[in-house]
């Protein structure tokens, strides 16, 4: 069953001040299927932000359309049971994660009591039992980011959509941001993201596309690229000699 | 029920970004100075010391409610969306239309708190003085009016912080969304006396007819909030007529509405990028 679809969607940014319109994804289609982790790679500029942001209806296709669990992205109903993490995560300075955690869960319609407890839970699970009830002003980056990723799963998201999930993280970071996903995988979570770190696409995405220029320049998945290892350089990842190959055209 | 719910999350959690500010305490505190300053001073006019002192102490309150918008609201909106700390939001089940009106009940609910807290002040100097100084100074004193003086200059402030919300959507600039916000106050101020004074026809001063037209509907486009105003009668201890009261509001909450309305439907064409 198809979870996040977009269909030939097409999207003009304004340029520069004269206002010219520079076209930033051509003709995008795809869809992720229940259960899959589809990662999204590509260089900087290609376009996945963008891409994310239309299906989370932050930004509206010029042409084309984006659904969520079969409904149209422009329904903030199909908002409930997702979890986004956003590039670059920014959460309110003067608050607290656990104030943002309480946040999700009045929408929710969540008790407190509840609330309380899974707030527990999850600051728990991404190392941040002891910040609770810090300031985000006082947050490093790398705390931010884990304070965003406990935001995005608190409410047990049946999809999860992750900009760059692993920016700004240390090695531990990365490896808690893997195992997350590899759980939630387990779990059934849909899950899409996008990133720049092709070996851990590698590991753990179930369907991976290479992005370029606003076009989905190719489609791949990790049993494809096994079989490809032979024709690989022998210094690089299967992924990473595929995505040259597609890049450089 | 939902909408109510989800509406309401958002104005708590704006509401407590707000409060989080150190300049609101600064506000509060410089306007708590102030008053007991107006107190100092207004013993010096024996006769009219419930006048000063109300003068001084009500336009305290309404001044403080006043920079609400200008220092905390038009902040946090644009830097929701500069930040994009919206995201945060909008990622829930949130439609663009319970952010605006979340984001408006946040800011009301700061500015109630601290124009209440503020005519809770003048209040009990008021009624602490009536004690310290000759009671027969204080027969004017009217606690009624001092009260319906003061939910009329919030109606003023929710009003404006309507229209702040409505130049936040229009503009992507906090700096522009700030000149046109204290743009909006100043005609909202002055446009009642400009009317009078074309009105009055003044020899040397002819008005023409189409320059009469465009301030008739420049009175319709801001919101007259000089009509607000009714610290003199509170300090005069003056009845303040219900019907006026009643009518002042339904005016407040339909402009509110029509700028809501406003800021949800250019809101909703805004790329959040
Ligand atoms: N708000 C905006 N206004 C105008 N152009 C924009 C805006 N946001 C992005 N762009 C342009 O759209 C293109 C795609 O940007 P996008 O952020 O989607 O790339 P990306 O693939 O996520 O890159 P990165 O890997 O660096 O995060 C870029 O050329 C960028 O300059
Ligand atoms: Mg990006």
């Amino acid at each position: 069953m198809s979870i996040i679809s977009c269909e030939n969607i097409e999207k003009y940014y304004p340029e520069g001040f004269s206002g010219r319109k520079k076209k930033i994804l051509t003709d995008l289609s795809f869809t992720v299927r229940q259960g899959d982790v589809f990662g999204i790679v590509g260089p900087n500029g290609a376009g996945k932000s963008t891409t994310l942001k239309i299906i989370l209806d932050f930004v509206r296709p010029d042409k084309g359309k984006a659904s969520i669990s079969g409904h149209p992205a422009r329904s903030h109903t199909s908002h409930r049971h997702l979890g986004f993490l956003p590039e670059n995560p920014s959460l309110y300075r003067h608050l607290t994660v656990t104030d943002h955690l309480l946040f999700a869960a009045r929408t929710a319609g969540m008790p407190r009591g509840e609330a309380m407890r899974r707030a527990d839970e999850i600051l728990c699970t991404v190392d941040l039992s002891h910040a609770a009830h810090i300031p985000i002003s006082r947050f490093s980056k790398g705390m931010t980011q884990r304070g965003a990723l406990a935001y995005a799963l608190f409410l047990k998201p049946e999809v999860l959509i992750l900009d760059e999930p692993m920016s700004g993280l240390d090695p531990l970071g990365r490896q808690l941001v893997i195992d997350i996903i590899r759980e939630s995988h387990q779990k059934g979570t849909t899950i899409l993201f996008c990133s720049h770190i092709l070996t851990d696409v590698e590991r753990i995405c179930t369907q991976i596309a290479i992005m370029d220029k606003g076009w989905l320049a190719a489609f791949t998945t990790p049993q494809e690229l096994q079989q490809r290892k032979d024709v690989a350089k022998p210094e690089m990842s299967p992924l990473e000699s595929f995505f040259l190959e597609v890049i450089a055209g | 029920m939902n909408a109510l719910k989800t509406i309401w999350a958002i104005g708590l959690i704006s509401f407590q970004e707000g409060l989080r500010r150190r300049i609101i305490y600064g506000v509060v505190l410089a306007s708590l100075l102030f008053m007991s300053f107006a107190v100092l001073i207004s013993g010096l006019f024996m006769r009219d010391i419930v006048k000063i002192m109300l003068d001084l102490s009500l336009s305290a309150v309404s001044v403080s409610g006043l920079l609400v918008p200008f220092i905390v609201g038009i902040t946090l909106l644009s830097g929701d969306m500069e930040q994009r700390t919206i995201y945060t939001i909008l990622a829930q089940p949130v439609s663009r239309a319970h952010y605006i009106l979340g984001k408006y009940l946040g800011f009301a609910m700061l500015t109630s708190l601290i124009m209440g807290i503020l005519t809770g002040a003048t209040i009990v100097t008021v009624w602490g003085s009536s004690h310290l100084y000759a009671e027969h100074f204080f027969t004017s004193l009217s606690f009624s009016a001092i009260f319906l003086s003061s939910l009329m200059s919030l109606l003023a402030v929710l009003v404006l912080n309507s229209a702040m919300i409505l130049w936040c959507c229009v503009t992507t600039s906090s700096f522009l969304a700030t000149l046109l916000t204290l743009a909006t106050y100043l005609i909202g101020q002055t446009v009642e006396d400009i009317i009078r004074f074309i009105s009055l026809h003044i020899a040397g001063a002819e008005v023409s007819g189409l320059v009469q037209k465009t301030v008739q509907v420049a009175l319709y486009l801001f919101p007259n909030l000089a009509a607000f105003d009714f610290k003199q009668q509170a300090a005069y201890g003056l009845p303040i007529p219900l019907h006026e009261v009643i009518l002042l509001g339904i005016y407040g909450a339909a402009y509110i509405t029509v700028m809501l309305l406003l800021a949800i439907v250019i809101f909703n064409k805004r790329d959040l990028a």
